[in-house]
């Protein structure tokens, strides 16, 4: 055998084998455990929260220090080390349960502070929506006011016009029709042949129509027919100019010019056959609709 | 050695012995506040949550024990009787822990749900 390699192994074994014989003891399970535990709630949270109990565990870690410096072999050494562990333990469980208590108290306070958040804004909301309710009731109101307003206006205005009527339908032809108050005025009543200048006659009559409307407000449209003898073009020129001849002596009688209107319809609206003289006296015409209902 | 001599050793340590147990008292007051110890943590819900149960558990056991011991060894009665008491002690307040942690579960839970409306 080599006697340097011997040396070489021989010398570390020998001091390991000193060093269990005459080193540190081991300490047992439960001290290491007490120790580990006792370290752990002395720099946790533990000694913030419950500093008491971690004094006590240090209290209790120490006796069992000594007692395993004095008597490693007796078993109330091993009790004495439990107990060291339990109540390092205690601090730490002590520490935890204020430590959730004291989340319970932010959470709840934090909720508290949601909710009185959540609760004005839902107020806010609320009370928008109820200023956008008081708007829209009194829009409705003022609308239903306006309309109350309107037929109470048409309503007198029919009434009005009902008198006119009666008084008209003295002089000249009235009916009714979806257009509203139809005054028809036979041509040669108001105009010569061809011309579209009023006859002194006609402008009697339409001085009683206008007296008659006077007043009445409501919208007028003067049309003006011929019979289908002649030219189209002619006759829609004819027709428009006698409607516009008795728009205008309307006018100068006292009807509101923005009420009344002209417009020539020639010969395409015929109401009786153009092939009879009779017929086309009817059809050569000035109507004089009023219309109550285009308030 | 005579016999006599024997004799009177053996009765000396005998008596030494006699004399050392019964210098420690019986530890019937601490026995009986570990006792109550294990009553509050078994009241306090400590069976019904797993690490709390278990040191119930060995504070129950440390209890009998030292109650066998009490006449025989005050001493070591003692000792296991503070062990009873340190286990019934952390047994009730692990559970006030669980019982504490769940609370703040729920109230964590709450506030996440009111957040999220």
């Amino acid at each position: 055998m080599n006697w340097n390699r011997f040396a070489v192994l021989a010398v570390p074994v020998t001091l390991v084998g000193v060093a269990a014989c005459g080193g540190e003891r081991i300490p047992p399970k439960a001290l290491a455990d007490a120790r580990a535990d006792y370290y752990q709630a002395r720099d946790g949270v533990a000694a913030r929260l419950d500093p008491t109990d971690v004094h006590e565990a240090d209290i209790a870690l120490q006796k069992a220090e000594h007692a395993w410096e004095n008597a490693p072999d007796e078993p109330s050494t091993i009790d004495m080390a439990i107990i060291a562990d339990r109540k390092a333990l205690l601090a730490r469980s002590v520490a935890n349960t204020m430590k959730s208590q004291q989340d319970v108290q932010a959470a709840s306070a934090q909720l508290e502070a949601l909710k009185t958040q959540q609760l004005a804004s839902a107020q806010g909301r609320l009370s928008s929506t109820q200023q956008a309710l008081g708007a829209t009731q009194m829009q409705l109101e003022q609308q239903q006011a306006a309309a109350a307003l309107q037929a109470q206006q048409l309503k007198d205005l029919e009434a009005k016009l009902k008198d006119a009527r009666d008084t008209i339908a003295k002089i000249a032809s009235v009916k009714d029709d979806d257009r509203g108050m139809v005054i028809t005025l036979q041509g040669e009543v108001l105009f010569k042949t061809a011309k579209f200048d009023l006859k002194a006659g006609g402008m009697a009559k339409l001085d009683q129509i206008a007296d008659a409307l006077k007043g009445k407000d409501a919208p007028i449209v003067v049309y003006g027919f011929t019979d289908s003898v002649g030219a189209h073009d002619m006759n829609m020129g004819l027709s428009q100019n006698r409607a516009q001849t008795v728009r205008d002596y309307l006018v100068s009688k006292g009807i509101p010019q923005d009420l009344v209107t002209a417009q020539g319809k020639g010969p395409d609206s015929p109401i009786a056959d153009n092939t009879s003289i009779e017929g086309r006296a009817m059809n050569r015409r000035v109507e004089i609709v009023v219309s109550p209902k285009k308030i | 050695m005579k016999p006599k001599a024997v004799f009177a050793v053996v009765v000396a340590s005998a008596g030494l012995v006699a004399a050392c147990a019964s210098s420690f008292p019986p530890p019937n007051d601490e026995w009986a506040a570990a006792q109550a110890d294990v009553g509050r943590a078994q009241a306090g819900g400590a069976p019904s949550v797993p690490d709390a149960r278990l040191h119930l558990q060995l504070a129950e056991e440390d209890l009998q024990k030292s109650k066998a011991l009490i006449g025989d060894d005050n001493h070591r009665a003692a000792t296991l009787t503070g062990v009873a008491r340190a286990e019934a002690v952390l047994a009730l307040s692990l559970a006030k822990e669980a019982e504490a942690d769940g609370q703040a579960r729920q109230a964590q839970a709450d506030l996440a749900k009111a957040s999220a409306k």
